[in-house]
């Protein structure tokens, strides 16, 4: 029998097994049903509130892959659109008595039109440049933040009533929470599957690897950034108003900080740029791994659970710069017995 | 009028502190083309290093320089070896998010050994200088002359001497000078430790006047980075510039408006600089495009 034969079969498959650009696999599935499971299992409340974060954060992780990993738009910058979202759902639902449920999408499109504003301003940079300027224009944005204390609250930060009810968006239960975190988590997976498999999804693709060439071959490179950066934003916005709702507490050093901003970046740094997947296996290791590792060390030792975590970054980024979904791609095309 | 001179004179004397914070970072951008986000952190040991010696022998701060800024060169060069070397053919993002994992180690590590309290070191002149009707603290003030000198010094050494000669040569084309026997990969490691040693300086100039504590670089390195824009990167001289504008217009936006709109004042400057001028005030013609796609 001739190679050719033999991987034939292959191609016809109508499931992949390992995950793949644009297709549903079925490790994709496995990995919804056994996070269905966790979320319907009940776990103790300290590893319940490790779950939601960690969906939380897979969501937030790929909503800035969309930028950053598709379209190449590396900002250090989102901490401002996951605060901008936060704090209108909360000032909506605060001073005007507005359900969460509506004010989730008022902070997805002020957070989108801000994800705009910003493309258009670092239309000419690119590289260190970019990065740079979407750091500054977080700080713009928390400084602001801090100031405009009649609406914000300043630094003494804002508070939901902890009301419980479906209206209000506040759950007694961390099994409600942590559904509605993985019902974020597959929306923001679903929108970038259809976006990988989609003409548009392609633009950005190409936007990021050969901008000249793409202008050249008919895409408009400025439409394209313009358009990643503000479905990115608006994701991470909804993201926002998911973790003020459960946190039930919001200030400006808290939500918009350069941390949670390089948070939002690493998830898909480790996990795999530019992959659907990526950010989601990046905050299965990572989110609970430092979770427990603060838990567990940080009493011990301030700081040596970051220490760790940062390590890793390192040895990661040095030697796979694929992350995790590059090493399963290596996986993929492993065959031992060839 | 006098609290208007008064304001922009230190604002000239502390910008150039900060100039001096992040020449460093300037030199190493134009000539690695890489950006440093562990710079701040560099700064922040370099700083702990100085108040230990302070603190145990009993010395000056300006004289801890003599140690720390041999010590911050060798660091300089372990951190080239390890992490920048390994990266440079690497994505950008490598580098980049490298230097990122660097700047939260060092950061908690700092947390682990020194505790978040804020370290100090006892006064070293008691007086400040009166000029006319201007006062000038005394630190301030030998800051700005060592800014200055350290400034003139580099020039000289890159615009005469063999090895300034063979990394200009290098920040202008790598690959040809490397076909002229130039060793690029040295010069490259002698940019990032010397980089790191003017950090050290930096730090012992800025310890009788700033607190350290694990986040101080994050402070700093954000200052540094719209200073080292403002230049244009890798120019050293517009590092000064851009150092004493951002000290202008922090001094007298605190004064004028209020202390907490000042920081956010000079992050709109720097945006206001990337959407009009992204080679900066004196940097040359394509300085933005650097480090585009490699």
């Amino acid at each position: 029998m001739s190679v050719a034969e033999t991987q034939a079969p292959e191609k016809t498959r109508r499931f992949q097994i390992l995950p793949q650009r644009g297709k549903v696999s079925l490790f994709e599935i496995l990995l919804l049903l056994f996070c269905i499971a966790l979320v319907a299992v009940r776990l103790p409340p300290s590893m319940g509130d490790v779950l939601l974060l960690t969906f939380l954060f897979a969501g937030l992780g790929l909503a800035w892959n969309i930028a950053g990993g598709y379209a190449g738009l590396i900002s250090f910058g989102h901490a401002a659109f996951f605060g901008v979202g936060a704090y209108t759902s909360t000032i909506l639902f605060v001073h005007f008595n507005v359900t969460p449920w509506i004010g989730i999408w008022c902070g997805a499109l002020l957070a989108g039109l801000f994800g705009a504003v910003l493309a258009l301003v670092c239309a000419r940079l690119r590289g260190p440049f970019f990065i740079l300027s979407t750091l500054a224009f977080a700080e713009v944005v928390r400084i602001g933040a801090l100031n405009w204390s009649s609406l914000t609250g300043g630094p003494e930060g804002l508070s939901i009533p902890p009301i419980p009810s479906l209206i209000n968006m506040v759950f007694t239960s961390k099994t409600t929470y942590a559904a509605l975190m993985l019902g974020y988590l597959v929306v923001v997976y679903a929108i970038s599957k259809a976006l990988e498999a989609s003409r548009y999804g392609y633009y950005l693709l190409a936007i990021r690897d050969n901008e000249d060439a793409a202008s050249a071959a008919g895409v408009n490179p400025l439409q394209g950034r313009v358009a990643a950066m503000a479905l990115s934003a608006s994701l991470t916005g909804i993201g926002g108003s998911l973790f003020a709702q459960y946190f039930l507490y919001l200030d400006p050093t808290f939500v918009i900080s350069p941390e949670i901003s390089f948070q939002f970046a690493l998830l898909p740094a480790v996990g795999g740029l530019g992959t659907a997947i990526g950010p989601v296996l990046g905050s299965l290791l990572i989110t609970p791994l430092s979770e427990l590792l603060r838990s567990n060390l940080g009493n011990a030792a301030a700081g040596l659970h970051l220490v760790i975590y940062s390590a890793g970054l390192i040895v990661v980024m040095l030697y796979f710069p694929g992350g995790l979904a590059g090493a399963i791609a290596k996986l993929k095309r492993w065959r031992p017995f060839s | 009028m006098s609290a208007f001179g008064q304001l922009v004179l230190s604002g000239i004397l502390i910008g150039s502190i900060y100039a001096l914070m992040s020449i460093g970072l300037t030199l190493i951008f134009g000539v690695l083309r890489v950006v440093n986000f562990a710079h701040g952190e560099f700064l922040m040991i370099a700083m702990y290093g100085a108040w230990g010696i302070t603190h145990l022998l009993g010395l000056n701060p300006y004289v801890a320089a003599i140690a720390i800024v041999p010590a911050m060169f060798l660091f300089g060069a372990l951190v080239y070896r390890l992490i920048i070397n390994p990266a440079l053919d690497k994505p950008h993002l490598v580098v980049v998010f490298a230097t990122m994992g660097l700047s939260i180690f060092l950061q908690n590590v700092a947390l682990m050994l020194m505790t978040a309290d804020l370290l100090d070191v006892p006064p070293v002149f008691s007086q400040s200088i009166t000029l006319g009707p201007f006062y000038f603290k005394v630190e301030l003030l030998l800051g700005f002359l060592v800014t200055v000198l350290c400034t003139i010094g580099l020039q000289w050494m890159i615009r005469t001497t063999y090895l300034g000669k063979a990394i200009r040569a290098t920040v202008q084309d790598g690959e040809a000078a490397m076909l002229m026997g130039i060793p690029v990969p040295r010069i490259f490691l002698i940019t990032f430790a010397g980089g790191s040693a003017l950090v050290g300086l930096a730090a012992c100039v800025m310890l009788p006047l700033f607190s350290v504590f694990p986040t101080v670089g994050l402070n700093f390195v954000l200052i540094a980075f719209v200073i080292v824009v403002l230049g244009g990167m890798g120019s050293i001289e517009g590092a000064l510039l851009g150092g004493i504008c951002v000290g202008v217009v922090q001094s007298l936006s605190s004064y004028y408006v209020a202390p907490a709109f000042g920081q956010m004042f000079f992050f709109i400057l720097f945006l206001l600089v990337m959407i009009l001028r992204p080679n900066g005030l004196l940097g040359q013609k394509g300085a933005a495009t650097i480090g585009m796609n490699d």
